[in-house]
């Protein structure tokens, strides 16, 4: 008996993956545990290994797919099973018998089917009447069923609400699909097709001036995402950022103690000039918890702990992973939870959950070591602040009785919410950070 | 009904007097010095021997129910036992000159009379076949725990397998004679001629009969005994028993070797009560049983009252009756006059009657009586009875120690083998003749037979090439399918029979028989009594003795008058036997309608509420063809539903119509007639073509196409086709011609929702008729489904249909209203 392989779903959040790597072919013999695709989530990847033995029969989707989780992607089983039952609703590959299909549909509407599942903005008042088809396939297509408005008796939401709300997303029909991807074809912001597709017909060239001398690369996920939540916290707050810098000396002096002291076996961890400022900023911020914030617009959640987010470049793209209850954590141990969670970025084998921005309750990005005197950094809505952490630059300073001296200075960018603070507050804030890694102290 | 005979005005309208001969009532009068010449002293003292034997057994039963002891050994029977205490004479006498050929049949109260016949076969028997039975029964099963280190005669060790299997049986034991499934008022024996005891008062009245019938019908030698008490004389069943047993045709029309009455004794164990009730001076009116048979045929039944407390008397009057079966003048009546000392069962205190009585009873008691004589003629010593007293109550306390001993005697292991019994409710075994190598009798060759030819020029599909019907004379139509199906099997097995009450001449009310007549001689299809508890009743002895039959009810509405028969009996022998009896039984049912409130109603949630029924409905000439092929082959109990709107309907949907040859649709397969996306539709019978008509508007008014499903099988029904369909359509009506309340239709949407819930886009809706009486044919359209009900149905509960006006009210607070009415 023929199984279906599903994508499976990484976490409460994750929605959409995307294939990476197809590492076993259609015919091959597949063994229990052979990795058979890589796939992509939010922030993260996976690879998907074989539940059982048997033939890859089919495999519904191609590497850079973006492919809905628990949908079927492949087919595991004997030689010559049938793998239709198998293959994902409104994918057949077979795009003219798909069209075949459209034709009688599109005469059976004519009687009496043309009333179309309304979309609306709001939950309606009162209970929610779902049949438990519709809400089973509600929940396998993604659909927010609390908007949908039901056409069964009492208003119950049926089958064909979900459905018709599902394609309320415009498509591409399939033909318009198979030519897009021949062609080289992108469709028009207006469509034409049944239900909002974009059909054959509305099909444009990307750029005629240029033809096909680029090469078009779909986003990868972390990159969409990437994408929209910078824009969003762009757009949906008053961001403004401060500069100061701050006398380096002691913070370098703990940094080259624990250095020796890593030497010699008397510390396992390696502390850097990041761990110990990312120290300073926890014990600024309980003093100013107004900055342990998340602005969520008419109100605001105060954090009693500080869950401190660290910006990871990783070669996937930014990740902010979070480091839970970081005020309880000594030292040793934040830097052991710190490079922990970035490791796992870099592998790709971070929990999705620890990802979210609600994840973090202030985050720290720190850009120093690739010489950057100051930035700007941007706001992980809706956290209320972040600390950008500038490279150590020698500076002359008032050494006391006339005397100058060059010191190293360290440069601090705090970018913060004007929603939530305002800017003297932002200024004491930074001003503590500032005095806690000048007189930082183990 | 036939015409060959002719009733002339003349005659029947002309004056005279019935006059009855005189019935003897305890007329032997022989004394034991005369019976010297007809019994050895070894026949005496077996004679003394199995009464007690009866009474030891009787009386442990008594003690462990009373004192849960008995002889030293501890025991709680929770179960039922009704004892026969004082009636031993009866049993022995009865079951004397009875060859192991000869069957009985009892009721709740025959332990004696399992016990009197199985030692008389037990005398009857070589040691050779004794062992063969006893090694054969369950595989040795219940012979293991008997022989285990005894060392006496065969003949000894059959009597202990006699007394253990009983008593294991009633005791439960899996090693009992019925594997524990029948019990005390259940138990029998048929290697020993002990066919099933029945708890129904009476029950035996009638599939008794049906056993006789069988004896007849297929020429085996023996005589059937039906022991039932005297208060079962006034139950309805046992008068159609006498009606069916006595019908004039056996001797009047029934040709050949086969003329004659049926070989059967209607053996009354007149002990004088009913429960609490006296049937003489009290319950009821014949004063002496006896007198019965005056009112059953012109013999009188050759009815006589025998002193049932003389066991000489009882064994005289079966040697004179034999005589008269053998002349085929059967049946006959026996009044054995007796008396239980014990009451109805150990609960009962026995208020209803005197102490005195009793006491007048006891001091008549037969064994002490019998011993006596057999001291006083010098045949026996009182040393002798006394030794085999003592080796009786060794046997029976040898037989409680064995019956009650877990390790050998255990009861069935539910938890290991939670599935036994179901396992055993039906045997599901293809048999082509349940008597195979015997050629069947019939009248001519099948191709020979005038409506075979007839058949030949029928269109087999309803439509031409075309897709345009034929006319519907031209047209095989639903009862022609049956009829070959029926026919066909005729030829194959020699003991099929078919009965009712119009079937041979007129060939059914609904013409499927047209042309058997012609095929078949008068003892294969004959009419029988208008009389429905007899009709299956008989049928149901018929095939426990090894016949198949097809009973027929004319009208759905008269299978209340087969009620026992069809809810209590028919259902429970294959697994209450331990499966040792199978019941190749089919009723045709015919389900009416345009003839109101008693001759419209389709009952098939009813045979399919009774676990041991197989029901199916078919509703196209190719499946009732197949589904009457595979019921034939069967060896299950089958309500074979016909509906009286479709007989002559043409096939419409397989395609290259009806096959003329034989082939078999299993049961419990619903079938798809109509493939469809948005709705399914469940249909059981003939609302099948109004869900057409509905199927057809649906599309063209509203768009909407719909999966026509046409159950065909009740009981089993295979579910997953039905759940596919519905994960294509997520929506399900279920529709039938019966009242929709407590009906099949509301089991199987009930069924659906537990199986499919998630695949439900609404509620299953149940269509069917209203809960009222079924009005005149004029008013039929408002109680029967309509496909405009369907439309509505679907339009209030499913999905609302754009433009639809609803013609009957399928809403909500009218269901709620409705059911508070109770209408």
């Amino acid at each position: 008996m023929a199984i279906p392989v599903i994508m499976p779903r990484q976490g409460q959040s994750v929605e959409t993956c995307i294939i990476g790597e197809w590492y076993k072919q259609v015919g091959d013999q597949v063994k229990t545990g052979d990795i058979l695709f890589s796939y992509e989530t939010d922030k993260a990847s996976f690879e998907e290994e074989a539940k059982e033995d048997g033939e890859l029969l089919a495999v519904f989707y191609e590497e850079g797919d973006e492919v809905p989780v628990l949908i079927n992607v492949a087919v595991l089983g004997k030689s010559g099973e049938s793998v239709e039952e198998f293959r994902p609703d409104g994918d057949s590959t077979e795009g003219s018998s798909v069209e075949q299909e459209e034709a009688p549909a599109a005469s059976d509407a004519t009687p009496a089917k043309e009333e179309k599942a309304v979309v609306l903005d709001e939950k309606p008042e009162g209970k929610i009447r779902i049949s438990p088809r519709a809400k089973v396939m509600a929940e396998k297509m993604g659909v927010p069923y609390e908007k949908v408005k039901g056409s069964g008796p009492h208003g119950r939401i049926i089958a064909q609400d979900v459905e018709a709300a599902s394609e309320s997303i415009p498509k591409l029909t399939p033909l318009a699909k198979e030519k897009a991807q021949a062609e080289s074809l992108e469709p028009a912001k207006e469509t034409t097709g049944l239900g909002g597709r974009a059909s054959a017909s509305d099909l444009i060239s990307y750029n005629p001036v240029y033809g096909d001398d680029f090469e078009v690369k779909k986003l990868t996920n972390i990159r969409k995402l990437i994408a929209k939540s910078m824009h969003q916290s762009l757009q949906n707050s008053a961001q403004l950022t401060h500069h100061m810098s701050a006398d380096a000396r002691q913070i370098m002096a703990l940094r080259k103690s624990f250095k020796k002291k890593l030497e010699v076996g008397e510390v396992s961890q390696n502390i850097t000039i990041n761990d110990l400022v990312c120290l300073a900023v926890i014990r600024a911020l309980k003093k100013y918890p107004q900055a342990n914030t998340h602005f969520i617009g008419d109100s605001m959640r105060w954090f009693k702990k500080v869950h401190l987010g660290l910006a990871v470049d990783t070669e996937r793209g930014l990740m902010v992973p979070a480091v839970k209850n970081a005020d309880d954590l000594s030292i040793e141990g934040l830097s052991s939870q710190l490079s922990t969670v970035a490791g796992n970025c870099r592998k790709g084998s971070i929990d999705p959950e620890l990802l979210k921005p609600e994840a973090a309750s202030f985050t720290v990005s720190n850009l120093g070591n690739y010489g950057v005197e100051m930035f700007t950094p941007v706001i992980n809505l809706p956290q209320t602040a972040i600390l950008g952490v500038c490279t150590i630059v020698p500076r002359p300073k008032d050494l006391g009785d006339g005397v100058y001296g060059f010191v190293p200075m360290m440069g601090l960018s705090l970018t913060y919410d004007h929603q939530a603070l305002d800017g003297g507050e932002a200024t004491l804030f930074l001003r503590e950070i500032k005095t806690q890694i000048e007189n930082l102290s183990i | 009904m036939p015409k060959v005979q002719f009733i002339d005005p003349k005659d029947v309208r002309k004056a005279g007097e019935v006059t009855f001969n005189p019935i003897p009532v305890n007329q032997y009068n022989k004394s034991i010095e005369e019976e010297k010449a007809n019994f050895s002293k070894e026949d005496f003292l077996r004679i003394y021997h199995d009464m007690a034997v009866i009474r030891e057994f009787e009386t442990m039963l008594n003690e462990i129910k009373i004192k849960s002891e008995y002889n030293g050994v501890a025991y709680n029977h929770p179960g039922p036992a009704h004892l026969s205490i004082g009636q031993e004479a009866a049993a022995v006498g009865m079951a004397y000159t009875l060859g192991v050929e000869d069957f009985i049949f009892g009721s709740h109260r025959s332990h004696g009379e399992i016990l009197a016949k199985g030692l008389s076969a037990i005398h009857k028997l070589s040691d050779e076949q004794l062992t063969e039975v006893m090694e054969n029964h369950f595989d040795g099963k219940t012979f293991a725990p008997v022989k285990a280190n005894f060392k006496g005669t065969t003949k000894e060790l059959a009597i202990r397998f006699l007394i253990y299997g009983t008593l294991a049986e009633i005791f439960a034991r899996e090693t009992g004679f019925n594997r524990g499934l029948g019990g005390s008022m259940h138990a029998f024996f048929t290697p020993f001629g002990v066919y099933p005891n029945n708890a129904i008062v009476g029950g035996s009245g009638d599939i008794a009969v049906g056993a006789a019938l069988f004896k007849k019908v297929n020429r085996k030698d023996g005589i059937v005994v039906a022991n039932i008490g005297d208060a079962s004389m006034a139950c309805g069943p046992v008068w159609e028993g006498l009606a069916f047993a006595s019908m004039d045709q056996y001797t009047q029309l029934w040709e050949g070797d086969m003329k004659g009455g049926l070989p059967l004794i209607i053996n009354i164990m007149n002990n004088q009560y009913g429960m609490g009730g006296q049937t003489c001076g009290e319950t009821m009116g014949y004063d002496i049983a006896a007198r019965i048979g005056a009112g059953v045929n012109r013999d009188q039944m050759h009815a006589e009252r025998v002193d049932g407390y003389n066991p000489l008397a009882v064994i005289d009057a079966y040697k004179r009756k034999r005589e008269i079966l053998k002349e085929k003048r059967g049946p006959v009546l026996l009044d054995i006059l007796t008396y239980r000392f014990s009451g109805h069962s150990p609960s009962d205190a026995s208020s209803y009657r005197s102490k005195e009585e009793i006491e007048a009873w006891q001091a008549v008691d037969s064994i002490i009586w019998f011993g006596k004589e057999l001291v006083d003629a010098g045949i026996a010593t009182q040393d002798e009875l006394s030794s085999i007293n003592s080796g009786n109550t060794d046997l029976i306390t040898w037989g409680l120690k064995l019956a009650i001993d877990d390790k050998v005697s255990p009861l069935m292991d539910m938890e290991k083998n939670p599935e036994l019994i179901g396992e055993m409710m039906f045997s599901d075994s293809p048999v082509d003749s349940m008597e195979a190598g015997r050629e069947a009798e019939v009248n001519h060759p099948l191709e020979e037979n005038p409506r075979v030819k007839q058949l030949k020029n029928k269109e087999r599909f309803a439509f031409d090439k075309d897709g345009k019907p034929f006319s519907k004379i031209k047209q095989y139509g639903l009862r022609d399918g049956l009829f070959e199906a029926i026919a066909d099997r005729f030829y194959k097995d020699p003991t099929l029979i078919a009965y009712g009450e119009e079937n041979r001449d007129w060939g059914g009310a609904f013409a499927v028989y047209r042309g058997l007549t012609e095929a078949l001689p008068y003892h294969r299809l004959f009419n029988s009594p208008i009389s429905e508890a007899s009709i299956v009743g008989t049928a149901i002895g018929y095939a426990m003795c090894g016949g198949r039959v097809i009973p027929e009810i004319m009208y759905c509405d008269f299978l209340g008058r087969a009620g026992d028969e069809v809810f209590n009996q028919l259902p429970k022998w294959q697994a209450m036997s331990g499966n040792v009896i199978k019941m190749p039984v089919v009723i045709r049912v015919s389900v009416g309608s345009k003839y109101g409130a008693q001759h419209s109603q389709d009952w098939t949630a009813l045979p399919a509420h009774i676990p041991g029924l197989k029901v199916v409905f078919p509703a196209t000439p190719y499946d009732a063809k197949g589904l009457m092929n595979s019921a034939l082959q069967g060896t299950d109990p089958v309500i074979f539903f016909e509906s009286q709107r479709i007989y002559d309907i043409g096939e419409q949907f397989h395609e290259g119509g009806v096959p003329e040859g034989y082939y078999e649709i299993p049961f419990g397969e619903p079938d798809v007639k109509r493939e469809g996306k948005d709705v399914t539709i469940l249909s059981i019978g003939a609302t099948l073509y109004r869900v057409l008509e509905a199927a057809d508007q649906l599309q063209e008014k509203y768009g909407m196409s719909a999966e026509v499903i046409d159950a065909r099988s009740l009981v089993p029904f295979n579910y997953e086709p039905v759940i596919e369909s519905l994960k294509k359509t997520g929506r399900i009506v279920i529709t039938g011609d019966a009242t929709a309340r407590g009906s099949f239709m509301k089991e199987m949407a009930s069924t659906i929702t537990e199986l499919a819930f998630d695949e439900l886009d609404a509620p299953p809706v149940v269509v069917g008729s209203r809960n009222w009486i079924t009005p005149a044919y004029e008013l039929e359209d408002a109680f029967f489904p309509q496909a405009e009900w369907i439309i509505d149905a679907i339009h209030e509960k499913i999905v609302p249909l754009k433009g639809h006006v609803v013609k009957s009210n399928f809403t909500e607070p009218e269901q709620i209203r409705r059911n508070k009415l109770g209408i």
